[in-house]
């Protein structure tokens, strides 16, 4: 009951988060010069003023600031996100189209990155300076210094071409009528690389993280008086040490969300993964103003819910937390 | 007349041995497969980038074609000749005084929908939507005034002034035909058609998955008999480079035209012994990069200075390392292409010359413009072309090509609006570097790049150099009208002189694509206008 | 004896770390004398692989990659040091204001920090060069836009457990200004955990930079590692060495720069350094 209220009051205080987002991406994108009727209309090759003033007017671009702004809000709070003119699409339905691939790259590049780098960074610390320790800080020291676009390259010579065991891009085998598990097998092996190169990054970083708050609260007061009462060094690890040592990395992980969908739009080009990384690059070049103002939107609630996630899990993790 | 002629089959190796140009006129059944065509099987092409829409009717980005044209057909098609051969239309008959050309319909065609097809059409697709919303429309439609329908299977399009130019641009590529019940009583631009195409060609639209491709699926009332052998067609969008190349070399993608595949993997993909390449296809589809140069903003306005930038470019290095060797330096402001009509001449002045970088020098000097402290006489800006990485490249190597004679060049790199913004709004540019669609037929090409009445604020690819000359606007304008074909050559070979020496722009490359595809994949480019017209013919080996 | 080898063993990557990077700084220093010619420069054939008469091979242009490289590591280094500078600065003022007033002022302050940090940061950063168009200045504007947050909120952190402290207040009493109290007192106390961090978003502000440039968001009239690959990228498989030894540059500065951050926020950093 509590956790709910709880729930509700971050919610509340989400809103002028979300709504400050609104303004300050929508002020931005307007600063930029340039609109979406020249752009269409360059592709065209040439074309009349008066298409191009038709293309304006249908964009609503020949509207004030202010006017464009008001629509926008009050389409928002309607959860209508406008229409992208350059794909002449609904925007809410290319973002739902694209949602699908990104959830699924973004939620496996995640997972794995979180569970590894839990474990990584557990087997490090506790055999602190042993092989296994060495081994696994020089990997994820490297991880941690490597672009993912360049792994994700280097990768595709290697895994693809080289050796020719995973397909290079895309999300499936287009055409290849797969059903079921047939179907879930294709688009894992679509899934192997673009998942390892975003989740590398993360991996080394909470394999760092993980090990640095092992160590630090195994150096805490309560973990020698467990030693003292003569517990073994396992229980001492899973009874205390791992609850505490997991907070600050899932705090971090929560930060890290924004940045993962940030990351996500490299990896997505290179591989050319359908999702939303590809859309926000494509929008920007075109300056589809609606489509972006939205991906904005969308992604910045991702991570206002995640961090609320976050909170949550931090609360079950933590009983002394305050609520 | 035959209603559809056997299409020569094409050798692919025989195609490519012969000289650019020279290639579609000495075709014949020299080399025919033994294999007969196969029905059924799903084609994968690579379509680069992928469209932003499909109303093809509105847009004319290069590529929307390769899907639309699978679906609209246009009255004509064209021989490797480049002569109209009956499509839609059985024949044809142009009026002696050439304001008017009446069409005969073919009485068996219907479109998707299941609408059959008539003048009505013809008459609706011309006027109500091509005339008012086509790109090209007011060059090429300009002279169209009304579209008559004595009956259903005649359509007379009549032109205030004659508009020898038409006959070249009926293909489904250039001016398709829609189905007026689809659009009539709609807003055009806003019809829910455009992504769902409605048209009577052999390809039938089937799904657009964003992102990912889009599927055609086989017309199997298609008015052809026995025609398309594919059964679907799939166009897939790849945005990355060198992961298209992978596609076509895993045989995950069956055929990439209209160069979505880098010209840097080209060599590898020619040892592939699942692909072969072939330039052929291309025919109708003449264009150049080149080099915008801003007549208002000084030194530019001097002509001396324009012409030393065109001495001092080396067009073999950009050819070579640019284009990786896919193309010819381009001569003057028309493509090589429109020798096949006759309309191209290099009887114009030359800038590759020996000793080009010597004259470049001493015309600066003319010019008042000497060497400063360090070796420079002046600087400008060089704005670089968005629309992809090898314009970067070509702009890297143009400023260390200008430097040599003195010409200090900062490039400027912005996204696609504020570039387009920039140039053709806002003039506050230098130099330029776009690459320029010719179009079908020299009035398209030449007309929106130089005329005078062209330079229009704020449309793209226009007349954006100033560039003013009233005695060739009316060499051009009286071409435009000219009915007799040598006539007209004549007028154009001056034209072509003219811009030569008065140098608004530098010609730099004469493009060349290429399309790479599967050794299964056959008689996949059966005309001129190559990947840009229906794959009826395509068929692929088991 | 076996933390002392600990510590000998933690100090080795730090050393390690330090000579990648003072490689990279004499390389940097020596680059004109090495490499005259401006990296730009068309120096021979195309697509030469490495080990012939260019060490590192030549690229679609026929440049000199070890030269490109050579010149990639400046713009890296300055954009990175740049971005850093700018967000330290940024985020020490926010910081630093929120965490000597505390109340509405940093409650403010760290719900825009906050924002800052909500919104994904390479999608604001590309945001930010594509508006301002791609120069190294613009760069460095849209890097440091996105790190000055984690800065803010270090600093704040630091303030507000120095409030307390008694000199701070024993300063406060004897009547010093705020401003006096915040860069005399303050801030030279938190200055070693600012150098530790800053030390490893220079590394952070590498790789975004190298993104950037990747997506064609750098600068065309400066070399950098983001602009070979970018460049090289077309060509992956027919000249990997293109692609490949800029991303190597890439892994070994900011693995560099990492082992030396870490370094010293071992040395520098109490809370952190083992026991």
């Amino acid at each position: 009951m509590r956790l709910a209220r709880y729930i509700g009051y971050r919610l509340v205080t989400a809103l002028p988060v979300i709504f400050g987002i609104i303004v300050l991406n929508f002020l931005l994108i307007h600063l930029a010069p340039g609109d979406a009727a020249s752009v269409l209309a360059g592709e065209s090759g040439a074309a009349t003023p008066e298409y191009m003033e038709e293309l304006r007017h249908k964009f609503g671009l020949d509207q004030s600031l202010g006017m464009q702004f008001l629509t926008y809000v009050s389409n928002m709070a309607h959860f209508n996100l406008g229409y992208s003119y350059r794909n002449d699409a609904d925007v809410s339905g290319l973002i739902l189209e694209r949602l699908g691939p990104t959830s699924l790259l973004m939620l496996t590049a995640f997972g794995t990155a979180l569970a590894l780098g839990i474990i990584l960074g557990l087997l490090a610390a506790t055999g602190r300076n042993s092989w296994r320790d060495n081994i696994i800080s020089v990997i994820s020291l490297v991880a941690y210094a490597t672009p993912g676009f360049w792994l994700g390259l280097m990768m595709i010579v290697i895994f693809s071409i080289g050796l020719g065991w995973l397909p290079t891009s895309g999300f499936d085998t287009v055409g290849s009528g797969h059903q079921g598990w047939a179907e879930v097998w294709d688009i894992g092996r679509h899934l192997v690389m673009p998942a390892v190169s975003l989740a590398l990054f993360y991996l080394a970083l909470y394999a760092r993280l993980m090990r640095a708050s092992i160590l630090e609260q195994t150096g805490m007061d309560y973990v020698t008086t467990a030693r003292a009462k003569g517990q073994t060094e396992r229980r001492i690890i899973t009874g205390h040490v791992l609850r505490n040592a997991l907070l600050p990395v899932v705090t971090l992980a929560g930060v890290q969300a924004g940045n993962l969908i940030g990351g996500s739009i490299v990896v997505e080009t290179v591989f050319g993964w359908p999702g939303i990384g590809t859309l926000a690059f494509n929008a920007l070049q075109s300056r589809d103003l609606n489509l972006l103002l939205a991906i904005f939107f969308i992604s910045a609630c991702l991570v206002v819910i995640i961090n609320l996630a976050v909170d949550v899990i931090y609360v079950l993790l933590d009983p002394r937390m305050e609520i | 007349m035959v209603d559809f002629p056997p299409l020569n089959k094409i050798s692919r190796r025989s195609a490519l041995a012969l000289p650019l140009g020279l290639a579609a006129s000495t075709i014949s059944n020299n080399f025919v497969k033994a294999d007969e065509p196969v029905r059924g099987g799903t084609m994968v092409m690579i379509v680069q980038p992928e469209p932003s829409t499909l109303a093809h009717y509105a847009v004319t980005a290069g590529n929307i074609p390769p899907i639309a044209t699978q679906i609209y057909e246009g009255l004509v098609t064209y021989d490797w000749d480049q002569n109209p051969q009956p499509n839609l239309a059985k024949s044809w008959e142009i009026a002696p005084d050439g304001k008017s050309i009446t069409f005969k319909l073919r009485e068996d065609v219907f479109f998707h929908n299941g609408a059959s097809f008539t003048s009505a059409d013809v008459q609706f697709s011309f006027m109500e939507i091509l005339k008012k919303y086509h790109p090209f429309a007011p060059l090429l439609l300009a002279e169209l005034t009304g579209v008559d329908t004595p009956d259903a299977t005649t359509a007379i399009l009549r032109l205030a002034n004659p508009a020898p130019y038409l006959m070249k641009a009926l293909a489904g590529r250039d001016l398709p035909i829609m189905c007026k019940s689809v659009f009539e009583g709609t807003q055009i631009l806003q019809n829910p058609s455009a992504n769902k195409p409605i048209g009577t060609g052999p390809f039938k639209f089937g799904q657009w998955d964003r992102g990912q491709f889009v599927r055609l699926d086989r017309n199997e009332k298609y008015w052809k008999p026995g025609l398309p052998y594919l059964d679907h067609i799939i166009a897939r969008f790849i945005p990355d480079a060198a992961t298209r190349s992978a596609a076509l070399e895993t045989g995950e993608a069956h055929f990439a035209g209209y160069s979505a595949v880098n010209y840097a993997d080209l060599a590898r993909m020619k040892t592939n012994p699942i692909l072969d390449t072939t330039m052929k296809g291309y025919e109708m589809t003449p264009a150049l990069s080149v080099l915008e140069l801003n007549a208002k903003h000084p030194p530019l306005d001097k002509k001396e200075v324009r012409q030393a930038i065109a001495y001092a470019i080396d067009r073999k290095v950009i050819l070579r390392d640019v284009m990786y060797g896919y193309g010819q330096p381009a001569t003057g402001p028309l493509s090589k292409l429109f020798k096949t009509v006759g309309f191209y001449t290099d009887d114009v002045r030359n800038y590759d010359v020996p000793d080009r970088l010597d004259i470049a020098n001493k015309l600066l000097d003319g010019a008042g413009l000497p060497r400063g402290a360090n070796g420079m006489r002046f600087g400008i800006h060089l704005e670089v072309n968005s629309f992809g990485e090898q314009w970067l490249r070509q702009a890297e190597y143009l400023k260390q090509a200008l430097a040599i004679v003195g010409i200090d060049l900062t490039l400027r790199s912005e996204d696609t609006a504020t570039w387009l913004r920039r140039v053709y709004t806002n003039y506050d540019y230098d130099i330029n570097e776009p690459f320029l669609s010719q179009g079908v037929d020299p009035v398209y090409g030449l007309n929106k790049q130089y005329l005078t009445s062209q330079i229009r604020k704020g449309v793209t690819f226009v007349n954006d150099s100033f560039y003013s000359n009233p005695e060739f606007d009316n060499i051009l304008n009286e071409a435009m009208r000219e009915q007799d074909h040598d006539k007209r050559a004549a007028l154009y070979k001056k034209a072509q002189q003219i811009l030569a020496e008065d140098c608004p722009l530098v010609w730099l490359i004469d493009v060349q694509y290429v399309s790479v595809f599967n050794r299964k994949l056959h008689d996949h480019t059966t005309g001129p206008l190559g990947t840009q017209q229906a794959f009826e013919r395509a068929w692929l080996e088991k | 004896m076996k933390a002392g080898f600990t510590r000998f063993a933690r100090n080795r990557m730090a050393l390690f770390g330090a000579a990648v990077l003072l490689c990279l700084l004499l390389l940097v220093l020596f680059t004109p004398v090495i490499y005259p010619d401006n990296p730009f420069k068309l120096a021979g054939p195309a697509l030469q692989p490495p080990g012939g008469r260019f060490l590192l091979g030549t690229d679609t242009l026929g440049r000199d990659i070890a030269a490109e490289i050579a010149y990639g590591a400046r713009t890296s280094l300055i954009i990175g040091v740049g971005a850093t500078f700018v967000a330290i600065v940024l985020g020490a003022v926010a910081g630093g204001v929120a965490g000597y007033y505390r109340g509405a002022t940093e409650t403010v302050l760290m719900r825009i920090t906050e924002f800052f940090q909500t919104i994904p940061a390479f999608i604001f950063a590309l945001l930010i060069v594509a508006i301002l168009s791609p120069s190294v200045s613009s760069e460095i504007i849209a890097i440091a836009a996105v790190s000055w947050p984690s800065i803010a909120r270090l600093v704040r952190g630091e303030f507000v457990s120095l409030g307390g402290r008694e000199f701070v207040q024993a300063s406060a009493s004897l009547g010093a200004s705020d401003a006096r109290i915040i860069f005399h007192h303050m801030l030279p106390n938190c200055a070693s955990s600012i150098i530790a961090v800053g030390s490893l978003l220079i590394g952070t502000a590498i790789l975004l930079e190298a993104g950037l440039a990747f997506l064609g968001l750098g600068d065309p009239n400066v070399m950098s590692w983001g602009l070979i690959i970018s460049a090289g990228r077309a060509v992956l498989r027919s000249a990997w060495w293109i692609c490949t030894f800029p991303g190597i540059a890439i892994l070994l500065t900011v693995l560099g720069i990492n082992l030396v951050g870490d370094g010293l926020n071992e040395a520098l950093n109490p809370r952190l350094r083992e026991r």
